[in-house]
């Protein structure tokens, strides 16, 4: 599927940043990635899933330029790169606001321009404890969306986020899932990586491509974010009440909460798979919709993408 | 990159890491160099002196302060580490000239001193040789090459010492001399300092070169 060396893409639209044996190591050290073959498109959500330690966030960084691979080929990468990274340390005396303008001069926007974004991404992620207070005066909620509101200055033709969810209060979560969609709506990419647990986290993206990184190598699970991020998944079960003639889900929307992974409908019965977390929440709002449950089962799914049998 | 440097800049002034070393330059340019009335070049050797220590201070405080992960963005924002690197370096030659200001005008102010144009043309190229040095010489003992707080002002003190104090070595130690020395005229001065000034300017290119060679070695 994917070509041997970057080359050149005459033709296609947008720009594909482009990795090819991307292998690093540090110094003498162990090879933290080896062999990594990735092709990120123009308005692609991806997601890459693995343990602590397991590489992630030293591919990040040589997505976004701040670190070379050892050996391998890195191609494309666009002009606009944002970058959240997993921690950010506001071992700072400046304010969240004066923060981002500062940062938006940077990137080369005016005065008046550059306050007038840093207050809109403040406004919308809504920043408790307010935009004056000194960095490092934050709760870790707090700075890590000064973190994400300074890779949004300027909409980012490549959008690199470390664990974003982690440390982000659940609020924040709805607005973060919006200003990824918003990115790949404008043509941007998107990368994330997650642990490979936390289902509440991936709060509704929908996700083009997923990985999984182990042992240095990246392999694909695709085409469901299911199996990427998602460890704890229940199996449900539903039948719909009768006076609902026709189930004509996926068209009609899911009446259910949030934390639905993927459903299949065959006639009256509704397979779900949830994320743990959010299984007591489905079955009582499919109850209190007159749907009945038929079952319920834990799925062991714990890794390459293989689900449990139906 | 002006952004750069003034955001650069405001995390230094907002830090308060710049207040020891403004200080001591102040101290020292007061109890040095005021109500001296006799020739006007010797004075800016001692102002230059303290420039060299207090202006490696001041850049290793501008070099650190940015915690690695903050430095990583800004980098991004930037395009690359070089531009950080070259906003730093400006940063701090601009702290030094707001010092060299002061210790350059100071003695003339407080003192009798005789002012001709040659001698404060010498004194304004030796400031400008310590800022240099100084700057070289912090970048190289900031975080960006020595990892290790301690280790860094050891080396720090040692390389300062060295400079300041190793009988004629240049440009630090020797332009001091050729300053302190009243035997010459200070427009005979002018060639050998302004030779000096051009060697500290190379040095700050050699400097900023190893340490960003040093800084990205393990990225």
């Amino acid at each position: 599927m994917t070509a041997a060396t970057c080359g050149v893409r005459a033709g296609s639209l947008g720009f594909v940043l482009c990795l090819r044996g991307v292998s690093k190591r540090y110094g003498r050290g162990p090879w933290v990635l080896s062999g990594v073959d990735l092709d990120v498109a123009a308005g692609q959500i991806v997601a890459v899933a693995g343990d602590n330690g397991s590489g992630k966030s030293t591919l990040l960084r040589m997505l976004v330029g701040l670190s070379r691979p050892t050996t391998g080929e890195i191609a494309g990468r666009p002009a606009v790169v944002g970058y959240v990274p997993e921690r950010f340390p506001p071992d700072e005396r400046l304010s969240a606001r004066s923060y981002l303008r500062h940062l938006g001069r940077v990137r080369g926007l005016h005065r008046a321009g550059a306050a007038a974004r840093a207050d809109e991404l403040l406004d919308r992620l809504s920043l408790a404890g307010g935009v004056d207070t000194p960095l490092r005066l934050l709760s870790k909620g707090n700075a890590q969306k000064v973190a994400l509101a300074q890779a949004m200055l300027v909409p980012p033709e490549l959008l690199v986020l470390d664990e974003p969810w982690s440390g982000l209060d659940v609020a924040a979560h709805g607005e973060l899932a919006r200003m990824i969609e918003e990115v790949a709506a404008a043509g941007g990419a998107i990368m994330f990586t997650d642990h490979g647990g936390a289902i509440n986290t991936f709060n509704g993206v929908a996700v083009s491509a997923g990985y999984r990184i182990a042992g240095g190598r990246l392999t694909g699970v695709v085409p469901s974010s299911a199996e990427i991020v998602v460890a704890d998944v229940a199996v449900v079960l539903l039948e719909s009440p009768p006076d609902l003639d026709e189930p004509d889900w996926p068209a009609g929307g899911l009446p259910f909460a949030d934390g639905v992974l993927a459903a299949t409908a065959d006639d009256r019965r509704v397979t779900l798979r949830v994320a743990g977390g959010s299984v007591d929440q489905i079955l009582l709002d499919a109850l209190n919709k007159g749907w009945s449950v038929v079952g319920v089962r834990r799925e062991d799914d714990r890794g390459d993408g293989r689900r449990a049998g139906r | 990159m002006i952004g750069l440097v003034r955001y650069l800049l405001a995390v230094l002034l907002h830090s308060q890491r710049y207040l020891p070393a403004l200080l001591l330059y102040l101290v020292a340019l007061g109890v040095l160099t005021s109500d001296d009335s006799g020739p006007l070049v010797p004075v800016y050797a001692l102002s230059a002196g303290a420039l060299f220590v207090c202006g490696t201070w001041l850049t290793i405080a501008l070099a650190n302060v940015p915690h690695p992960v903050q430095r990583a963005i800004t980098v991004v924002h930037a395009r690359g580490a070089v531009p950080v690197l070259v906003a730093t370096v400006l940063a701090a030659l601009l702290s030094c000239a707001v010092l060299a200001v002061a210790g350059l005008g100071f003695p003339v102010l407080t003192g009798g001193h005789r002012v001709s144009g040659a001698a404060l043309a010498v004194g304004g190229l030796a400031l400008l040789a310590c800022a240099c040095t100084a700057v070289a010489v912090g970048l190289l003992c900031s975080r960006l090459v020595i990892h290790r707080p301690g280790y860094a002002l050891m080396v720090a003190l040692a390389v300062v010492l060295a400079l300041l104090l190793v009988r004629g070595l240049p440009p630090v130690n020797l332009l001091l001399r050729l300053l302190a020395s009243d035997d010459r005229r200070p427009a005979d001065l002018l060639g050998p300092v302004a030779g000096l000034t051009g060697l500290a300017v190379g040095l700050l290119l050699i400097s900023a070169t190893a340490t960003h060679i040093v800084a990205t070695r393990r990225d």
